[in-house]
């Protein structure tokens, strides 16, 4: 299996000086197995790239087959697919899947965005074959030789969670997500803080509980984690509300699953290079004394990683 | 006046080592006026930034004010409304100016990109700024502090924009974003409003060659550019929207091949630059 970066970031893309090694494209990493099923998670900016790169092979004639797993519809995790070329090749099968919802079917929820006065090729306009598939909350399916599992996240509106196992190796993308200890999701907006001034009922803290086991779950025995990490602690107490984790979250879920690899994800917008850096050498610190045999690195464009067999 | 550019990307921001002088955020440039009025053009991604400069100033303590021109909503034109960080603070006012046929409608624009799916936020009115809308749809005129502020409707591709003349303290910025002229080149209105500017910034997406290939986006090439900015003898010529493919070095070339196209048609004594993030000009 293998797994490439093509964007890091999250809220939104951050072009410049300050982000160029990690890269200031917002969310998607692609997974192909072996037998070259390709799987790519999240729609941000940098599945622009990853289109073009697709569009030097098979996809350019028309041949191309895709499956695009969506967290959640929140821009930074779906800007990028009005750019995805391979959507505008007739023959492509390109296969969406995300949380269904009560309201709206996803095709009208992904179409919206290609809506006047917004943007200028209406959804319509697609050459390829578009499939989407509404997913139920801890839905379990295969694609080819992949196996995939998803769960509820912690995040405000909605979000699932996936674990992608083939060719003897598993992958978990955790994003986006608070830790587990205040309700986010389903809420009016929030305009600050909750968990201090609100307490808790016992059907809220059961839901909770159970989130928190099933995303353990998923990274049961993970070869790599891939975990929205956007806050340092400061920022966490400042904005608990936002639907975010810290590494230390993360590291808390990988220890618990007996995880091997953790990849700190969807880097704050403000996040410098060097800041990164220093997230990831305290991140490193901190599992010395949480879970020492976990590996952790801090994502980047263009990070290249196989897992299991191929 | 001084003009300063925080985004000059078109499409889709680009971010990555090859643009890092030109800089790869979607369109946005703000004006400061001599009377301290603060004027922004175009919400991209390049607001962000723009943003976290004013807060530092009177816009940080909620007691900031400034007039939003938006060309019109295709997402790199307002993609950075939801990241634009003075709107967040309570007891900042702004006006928010735009083509739509009516303020309501304008309204509407912008709240669908907060809707619950989208961003968490969920609404503007969440944001804790005072902000109102105003449509120029038909009247086109605004005024902002001593400025005067002139719309035009130019095309693009099936839709319109809104270009921009602002007359201030004795001088004229023109902002002409995303337009895709018909084969006759600029129109004469169009030509009226850019008449005589000491900058008109004007979209150049790309080369000659590249628009060839890509006629259906109503954009526009360094020769549409150069045409513009001969016909209606502006002082100085800033390209601008660059495609999200060009690295700095191909914007290096466009704005050489500028020069030599204005120097070839008479138009040696019209100045030309590329915009650039982080770069101000003063008029």
């Amino acid at each position: 299996m293998r797994v490439r970066f093509w964007g890091v970031r999250g809220s939104l893309p951050v072009p410049g000086a300050r982000t160029v090694r990690y890269g200031g494209n917002t969310s998607c990493v692609e997974v192909t197995s072996a037998s070259g099923t390709r799987v790519i998670i999240d729609g941000g900016t940098g599945i622009r790239r990853l289109g073009k790169e697709l569009m030097r092979a098979e996809f350019e004639s028309g041949k191309g087959q895709a499956h695009i797993l969506v967290s959640h519809t929140h821009w930074d995790h779906i800007q990028g697919l009005p750019f995805f070329a391979p959507f505008y090749r007739e023959g492509n099968r390109l296969f969406v899947y995300a949380r269904q919802r009560d309201d709206q079917n996803l095709r009208s929820v992904f179409a919206s965005q290609a809506d006047a006065p917004f943007f200028p090729v209406p959804f319509d306009h697609t050459r390829a074959t578009v499939s989407f598939r509404e997913l139920h909350d801890g839905a379990r399916f295969e694609i080819d030789d992949v196996q995939v599992a998803s769960a509820r996240l912690n995040h405000p509106h909605i979000a699932t969670a996936y674990a992608l196992e083939a060719d003897g190796a598993r992958v978990a993308y955790i994003a986006d997500t608070a830790p587990f200890s205040d309700i986010l999701f389903g809420q009016e907006f929030l305009s600050g803080p909750t968990s201090r001034h609100a307490r808790l009922g016992r059907a809220d803290k059961a839901t909770l509980k159970s989130m928190a086991a099933a995303v353990v779950r998923l990274c049961e025995g993970a070869d790599l984690v891939i975990y929205d990490t956007m806050y340092t602690a400061d920022e966490y107490r400042q904005f608990p509300h936002f639907g975010h984790s810290r590494p230390s979250d993360a590291i808390v879920v990988c220890r618990d699953a007996g995880a091997k690899i953790l990849a700190l994800f969807h880097h704050a917008p403000d996040r410098a290079d060097a800041e990164v850096d220093a997230m990831l050498d305290g991140a490193r610190a901190q599992a010395k004394t949480m879970a020492e045999k976990l590996d952790i690195v801090a994502a980047f464009e263009g990070l290249d990683l196989s897992l299991g067999r191929g | 006046m001084e003009v300063t550019f925080w985004g000059v990307r078109g499409s889709i921001p680009s971010p990555g080592p090859a643009t890092v002088r030109y800089g790869g955020n979607t369109s946005c440039v703000s004006l400061q006026l001599a009377d301290g009025e603060i004027i922004m053009i175009d919400c991209g991604t390049g607001a962000r930034n723009f943003g976290i400069s004013l807060l530092a100033g009177a816009f940080g303590g909620g007691k900031g004010s400034a007039t939003v021109l938006l060309s019109h909503a295709h997402w790199d034109h307002i993609q950075g409304f939801p990241f634009f960080g003075p709107f967040y603070v309570p007891g900042n006012r702004f006006t928010v100016v735009g083509g739509s046929r009516s303020s309501e409608l304008l309204e509407r624009v912008l709240e669908r990109q907060m809707a619950a799916q989208f961003f968490p936020v969920q609404s503007y009115r969440n944001m804790g700024a005072q902000i109102e809308m105003r449509s120029v749809f038909e009247d086109r005129q605004v005024r902002v502090g001593q400025a005067q502020v002139t719309a035009h409707p130019n095309p693009h591709g099936p839709t319109e924009v809104m270009a921009y003349r602002i007359e201030a303290d004795g001088k004229t910025l023109v902002y002409a974003g995303d337009v895709g002229y018909d084969e006759r080149g600029p129109s004469p209105e169009a030509i009226a409003l850019y008449r005589g500017a000491d900058l008109l910034i004007h979209d150049s997406s790309f080369t000659p060659e590249d628009r060839a290939e890509r006629l259906s986006r109503g954009l526009s090439s360094l020769d549409d550019a150069v045409e513009a900015a001969l016909r209606a003898e502006v002082k100085k010529l800033a390209l601008f929207h660059y495609d999200q493919d060009y690295s700095d070095r191909d914007v290096d070339e466009l704005v050489l091949r500028g020069r030599r196209l204005l120097d070839a048609r008479g138009g040696s004594h019209i100045a030309i630059m590329g915009a650039a993030e982080g770069l101000t000009v003063a008029l």
